[in-house]
C-alpha cells in the first residue's frame, strides 16, 4: 500500500518545483524532510526573534514626529519642487523673508524682522537681523536672498517651481549683509517678499548646477528642520534645526513615512507606525473619531469646490473656441442653474458635513478676503429658478424639458473627474435637480487630464472645478480677467472659468495696488460677488482638511487659522514646529508592537528555512535518484 | 507497444524526454538533427523577440502621444503658473518640437542607453526605474517561487487524489482566492493583520526613520514582505494549481503508469517518479509565460502595501501623464514579458523532444 502522507499543513514542505524530467525523490526523504525543517524553525526562531527588539529600541520613542506621506516626491530641491508632499517638506527646511502668521495668515516676520515699502509702492526694503545663522551655524544675509532671486531671474532651469512669483520683480539688490532691497516693476499689494524660499548662497553656489542638485541629504536650512536623508523606500528624516531662530523645536526629528493609499496610512495611525496624518476621507475621518488615544481635526480647508459654467469660451482677441452650448451664453439661464443646485445639500450628503457653506472663490481660512454675505442672491431656490426661466421665456415642451432660444431642447452636458468619487455623487444629485427645472443634463466622468484639456479650451456645459489658494488672493483674481482667457490649442495663460469682463479687469487692478488693507479687502470681495453675479462659478462648499494624530503622544499643535485652522499643509511651519510630546514616557505604539510575541518572528524564518531546507531537499534527492533507479 | 519502449528513458540523463505515449514517432531519437536544429531555433525565436522589442520601442512612443492631456498643463494644475513659466517647461522638455523631431530624439537617445528624463521628478528615467525595479523582483520573485512550489504541489496532489475532500476543497478555496479582486484581499489582510492584530506593519518596505543594516535590515524587509507576498500568491497560485491539476489528471490514464505499476513500483513513486515529470510540461510554459505578467500585475499589491516598486512609479507617470518615464516602464515591463516568452520557448523545447524534431 501507499504510503499516505495527508496534507495537514497548507505549506508545501516537499513541494519544490522538481528539477524537470528527472526521478523524484523517495518517500523515505519526504517523511525525513518535516521533522527536520520543525526542529530548524524551533531552533532558529527564538535567534531571529530577538533581532526586531534591537532595531526598535535604538530609536528613543516621542521624541520624533512620524508623519504618513501619502503623496509623492519628486525633488527636495526649491527650484524644482512642486508636488505638495515636496513643497510641504521644504517649507519646514527655508523660510521666505516674510513668512504668514499661525494666527490668521497676516505677514509676520521671518529671516527679515522688519520691512517697508516706498510711497510709490514700488521698492520693498527688507531688514536682516544680523544674529540669524543657517542650520550649519553660518550667518544669513542680505546676499543669501540676493542670490536666490537673480539665480531664478538668470536660469531658465531654475524657474519651475517658483518662477511665477518673480514676474513682477524689476531688480533685487544686497545694500548691506542686513538689507535687502526689491523694485518691482509696477506697485503691488502682495508683499513680494512672501512665498520664495530663500537658500544658503555658500551652500548652492558651490554646487556644479544648481538644476540637478537633488539636496535630499545633510541639506542646509534656515527653517525649524533641515532634511537629514530621504530614500524612496525609507522615507524622509529631518532633524531640529538648533539654530532656528524662533528657538529649538521641542522634538528631535521628523519623520515621513511613505503610504502609496491612505487606508493603510489609517491602520499606521491606530498602531502607532505613525503620529499624524491628513488627507482623510469623511467615512475615514468619522471612523477615527471615538478611537482611544486619538484626536480627529477637521481644519478650514484653503479650497472651494464649484461647477464651473462655459459661459462662451474665448481666445485673448474674442474668437469663439469650444463646443460649450450657446445656450449658457445667457446669462439669465445660468443664473437659473446655479439657483436649482442645492449647495447645502451637497455638502451635508456628499461630505457628511465636514465642510463650510461658501460665498465666493475665497475660502474661510482667509477671513481677510472670504466675501462675509448670509443673503446670497442665488441661493438654492428652484421655484425661483422657474420663474425665472419662465420669464426669459425658455418654455417648457411637452416632456417637461424647456426650450432654448433656437427652439432645442435645453440639453446639457455635466463633466467631472473619474479619479474624484465626489464628482460623481454630486452628479447623480444636480441631474435630478435641474431635470426640476426643465434642463436635462447627461453626466461624463473622464480622467483628471483630459477634464483640464477640455475645460482649457471650453469644451465642456458645466464641469466640477475647484482651487486650492494661498493667503493671498491676487493670484486667483487674476485668473478671471480677460488677459487669463487661453489662446485656441489650449497654451498660453489659464482661466478660470473664461470670464471677460472690463469692469473686473479695472477692479483687479485697484486691488493689486491698493496697500490699504481695509480697503484692498472690500475690493477683493467686490470682486468675487462680480463673477458670482456673472453665474459662471457655483461655488459650493469649502471642504475641510481631515486630520488625526496621536494625542495620547503629542499634546494639540497649533493651527492655522488659529480657531477652526489646520496642522498640516499650513502655510509655514508652525503646526509641526509647535510638536510637544505628551511626558517622556510616551511612544508606546512602537513599544506596544514590538513587545510580546510576534508572529512574524515565526513565520518570516519558517518561510526562509523551508526554502533554504527545498534547495538541499533537490540536492538530497538528486543523489538518491540514482540509487533509486538501480533498483 | 511503444509506450513500454519509451518508459525506461524517463529515468534517464539529462535532458530527460518525456515522452507522452503514443505521440511521438519513432524518427525522433535522430541524435543529429536535433543538434543542428538548436542554434537555428534560438535564433528564430530571438529574432521575434527581438521585432517585438522594436515594435514596443515605436508604440511605447506614440501610444503615449494619444493620450489625453497637456504634461506642462498637467504638471501646472491649481499652480500659480505664468504663461511664461509654462512655455520654459514645454521648452526644457521638448514638447514645444514637432513630433517627428520628438521621435527622432527619443530614438537616439534610445540607441544611447537613454530613457529621456521624467518631466515630474526630474531625473533620468532609467535612474528611476534602476532604483524600484529591484523591490519589484525581490517581491514578485517570492512571491512567483511560493506561488510556483505551492501551486504546483497542491496540483498534483489533488489531481492524484481526484474527486476527494482535499482535491475539493483545495481547488475551491484556490478558485475563491483567484477570483477575489486584489486590492480588495490586500486591504482585508492589512486591517486584520496590520491594523487589528498588529503583527505586521501597515505598508513600506522598511520602518521609515530606523537606519537598520545587515541582519537588522533583512529582518525588516522580511517582516513588510509577509502581507504583500501573502497577498499575491493567494491570487496567482490558482492557476498552477488549476494547470497542473489538468496536466497531471490527463497523464493519469496513460498506459505506461500501468506498467509503472506493474513494475511493483508504489504508487507514490508512480506518481512522483513518472506521472509528474510529464504533467509538469504545459505549466513549466505556463509558469514562464505568467512571471513576466507578474511583475506588471504588482501595481496594485505595491499601492495598496506602499510598496516602493515600478507599480506606483507607473500610476504616477500614468496621472501626469509623464511620457518619458510611461514609456520607460511600459519598455521595461514589455521587455521583460518578451524575455520571459522566450525562455518559455526555450526550456520548452527542453523538455519537450517532439519540439526539438520539428
Amino acid at each position: 500500500m501507499t504510503p499516505t502522507r495527508t496534507a495537514t499543513v497548507p505549506a508545501p514542505p516537499t513541494g519544490s518545483p522538481a528539477p524537470l524530467g528527472r526521478t523524484l525523490g523517495t518517500t523515505r526523504a519526504g517523511v525525513r524532510l518535516p521533522a527536520l525543517l520543525a526542529a530548524a524553525v524551533v531552533a532558529l526562531a527564538p535567534a531571529v526573534m530577538s533581532v526586531p527588539a534591537a532595531t526598535a529600541s535604538g530609536a528613543p520613542a516621542g521624541s520624533t514626529l512620524k508623519l504618513a506621506l501619502t503623496g509623492d516626491i519628486d525633488s527636495l530641491n526649491p527650484f524644482k519642487a512642486i508636488l505638495a508632499s515636496s513643497t510641504g517638506i521644504l517649507a519646514l527646511q527655508y523660510q521666505s523673508l516674510v513668512a504668514y502668521g499661525p494666527k490668521n495668515n497676516e505677514d509676520v516676520p521671518s529671516m527679515a524682522d522688519t520691512w517697508e515699502t516706498s510711497t510709490d509702492g514700488k521698492v520693498w526694503t527688507f531688514h536682516l537681523p544680523s544674529d540669524r545663522k543657517w542650520s550649519d551655524g553660518k550667518p544669513i544675509t542680505a546676499q543669501d536672498g540676493a542670490w536666490t532671486f537673480k539665480a531664478i531671474q538668470t536660469n531658465d532651469q531654475l524657474k519651475q517651481a517658483n518662477g511665477s512669483l518673480l514676474s513682477s520683480v524689476e531688480s533685487v539688490e544686497a545694500k548691506d549683509a542686513e538689507t535687502l532691497v526689491i523694485t518691482l516693476k509696477a506697485p503691488q499689494a502682495p508683499n513680494p517678499g512672501t512665498q520664495l524660499p530663500i537658500m544658503p548662497e555658500h551652500v548652492w553656489s558651490k554646487v556644479g548646477d544648481p538644476a540637478t542638485f537633488t539636496n535630499d541629504k545633510d541639506s542646509v536650512g534656515s527653517g525649524p528642520f533641515t532634511v537629514t536623508s530621504y530614500d524612496k523606500a525609507a522615507g524622509v528624516t529631518m532633524k531640529s534645526n538648533p539654530y532656528y531662530w524662533q528657538g529649538k523645536a521641542k522634538i528631535d526629528g521628523i519623520t515621513y513615512a511613505p503610504y502609496k493609499n491612505s487606508d493603510a496610512a489609517v491602520q499606521a495611525l491606530k498602531t502607532g507606525e505613525v503620529d499624524l496624518i491628513s488627507g482623510l476621507t469623511p467615512a475615514q475621518f468619522k471612523a477615527l473619531q471615538n478611537q482611544p488615544g486619538i484626536t480627529t481635526n477637521a481644519g478650514t480647508g484653503r479650497r472651494y469646490q464649484a461647477v464651473g459654467i462655459n459661459p462662451g469660451t474665448q481666445t485673448p482677441d474674442n474668437t469663439p473656441i469650444g463646443d460649450g452650448s450657446p445656450a449658457l451664453h445667457d446669462v439669465e439661464l445660468r443664473r437659473a442653474i446655479v439657483m436649482a443646485i442645492d449647495n447645502k445639500t451637497l455638502l451635508d450628503k456628499v461630505l457628511q458635513g465636514l465642510g463650510q457653506e461658501a460665498t465666493g472663490e475665497v475660502p474661510l481660512a482667509y477671513p481677510q478676503y472670504n466675501w462675509d454675505t448670509t443673503d446670497l442672491p442665488l441661493k438654492y431656490n428652484p421655484q425661483g429658478a422657474n420663474e425665472l426661466l419662465d420669464k426669459a421665456g425658455y418654455t417648457k415642451g411637452a416632456d417637461g424639458i424647456r426650450l432654448d432660444k433656437a427652439g432645442n431642447p435645453l440639453k446639457l452636458r455635466l463633466m467631472g473627474r473619474n479619479t474624484d468619487p465626489t464628482h460623481q455623487q454630486m452628479a447623480d444629485y444636480i441631474k435630478p435637480w435641474l431635470k426640476e427645472v426643465g434642463i436635462d443634463v447627461t453626466t461624463v466622468m473622464k480622467s483628471s487630464a483630459q477634464v483640464n484639456d477640455d475645460s482649457v479650451v471650453g469644451n465642456y456645459d458645466l464641469y466640477f472645478t475647484g482651487w486650492g489658494m494661498g493667503p493671498d488672493p491676487d493670484f486667483q483674481l487674476s485668473i478671471n480677467t480677460c488677459a487669463s482667457r487661453p489662446n485656441a490649442d489650449g497654451t498660453g495663460a489659464t482661466s478660470e472659468n473664461n470670464y471677460c469682463s472690463p469692469e473686473f479687469d479695472a477692479l483687479f487692478k485697484q486691488q493689486h495696488e491698493e496697500l490699504d488693507q481695509a480697503k484692498r479687502s472690500a475690493l477683493v470681495k467686490q470682486g468675487q460677488e462680480m463673477i458670482y453675479n456673472a453665474a459662471v462659478n457655483n461655488v459650493m462648499y469649502y471642504a475641510n482638511t481631515l486630520e488625526a494624530y496621536r494625542s495620547d503622544k503629542f499634546q494639540p499643535f497649533v493651527t492655522q487659522p488659529e480657531v477652526g485652522g489646520v496642522i498640516t499643509g499650513q502655510n509655514g511651519p508652525w503646526g509641526y514646529y509647535s510638536a510637544t510630546p505628551v511626558g517622556m514616557a510616551a511612544g508606546s505604539g512602537t513599544d506596544q508592537a514590538s513587545a510580546g510575541f510576534d508572529p512574524a518572528a515565526v513565520i518570516v524564518p519558517a518561510v526562509v528555512v523551508l526554502a533554504l531546507a527545498a534547495g538541499g531537499f533537490v540536492l538530497y534527492r538528486r543523489r538518491s535518484a540514482t540509487a533509486g533507479d538501480r533498483e | 507497444m511503444e509506450s513500454t519502449l519509451n518508459e525506461p528513458v524517463l529515468g534517464g540523463a539529462v535532458p530527460a524526454p518525456a515522452v507522452p505515449p503514443g505521440a511521438a514517432p519513432a524518427k525522433d531519437t535522430d541524435e543529429p538533427r536535433r543538434g543542428g536544429s538548436w542554434p537555428r531555433y534560438i535564433g528564430a525565436k530571438a529574432g521575434g523577440a527581438a521585432v517585438s522589442l522594436v515594435m514596443v520601442v515605436l508604440l511605447g512612443f506614440f501610444a503615449f502621444r494619444i493620450l489625453p492631456g497637456d504634461p506642462v498643463r498637467s504638471l501646472a494644475d491649481g499652480r500659480q503658473v505664468t504663461p511664461e513659466q509654462m512655455d520654459i517647461l514645454r521648452r526644457q522638455y521638448g514638447l514645444d518640437q514637432p513630433l517627428p523631431a520628438q521621435f527622432w530624439r527619443y530614438l537616439t537617445d534610445l540607441f544611447q542607453g537613454k530613457l529621456g528624463d521624467s518631466y515630474t521628478y526630474n531625473r533620468p528615467v532609467m535612474e528611476l526605474i534602476l532604483d524600484r525595479i529591484g523591490p519589484t523582483l525581490l517581491l514578485t520573485g517570492t512571491a512567483a517561487a511560493l506561488s510556483v512550489v505551492l501551486g504546483l504541489w497542491l496540483g498534483q496532489r489533488a489531481a492524484w487524489r481526484r474527486g476527494s475532500s482535499f482535491d475539493k476543497t483545495q481547488t475551491g478555496l484556490a478558485l475563491v482566492f483567484w477570483s477575489v479582486p486584489t486590492f480588495w484581499l490586500g486591504l482585508l489582510m492589512l486591517l486584520v493583520f496590520a491594523g487589528g492584530l498588529h503583527w505586521f506593519p501597515t505598508g513600506g518596505m522598511v520602518t521609515a526613520g530606523v537606519q537598520a543594516t545587515g541582519l537588522g535590515y533583512a529582518w525588516d524587509v522580511a517582516r513588510h514582505m509577509v502581507l504583500p507576498v501573502l497577498t499575491m500568491v493567494a491570487v496567482v497560485y490558482a492557476q498552477y494549481l488549476m494547470v497542473m491539476r489538468a496536466s497531471l489528471l490527463e497523464e493519469m490514464s496513460s498506459d505506461y503508469l500501468v506498467t509503472a505499476r506493474a513494475k511493483g513500483l508504489r504508487e507514490d513513486e508512480v506518481r512522483r517518479k513518472h506521472a509528474v515529470p510529464n504533467a509538469l510540461l504545459p505549466t513549466v510554459t505556463l509558469i514562464f509565460l505568467t512571471l513576466g505578467g507578474l511583475v506588471g500585475g504588482a501595481v496594485t499589491v505595491e499601492t495598496v502595501f506602499s510598496w516602493p516598486g515600478l507599480g506606483y512609479l507607473t500610476f504616477q507617470a500614468l496621472s501626469a501623464p509623464d511620457f518619458p518615464l510611461l514609456q520607460g516602464t511600459f519598455v521595461v515591463f514589455s521587455s521583460i514579458v518578451i524575455l520571459m516568452n522566450f525562455f518559455a520557448d526555450i526550456v520548452y523545447r527542453l523538455l519537450d523532444p517532439r519540439l526539438r524534431a520539428s
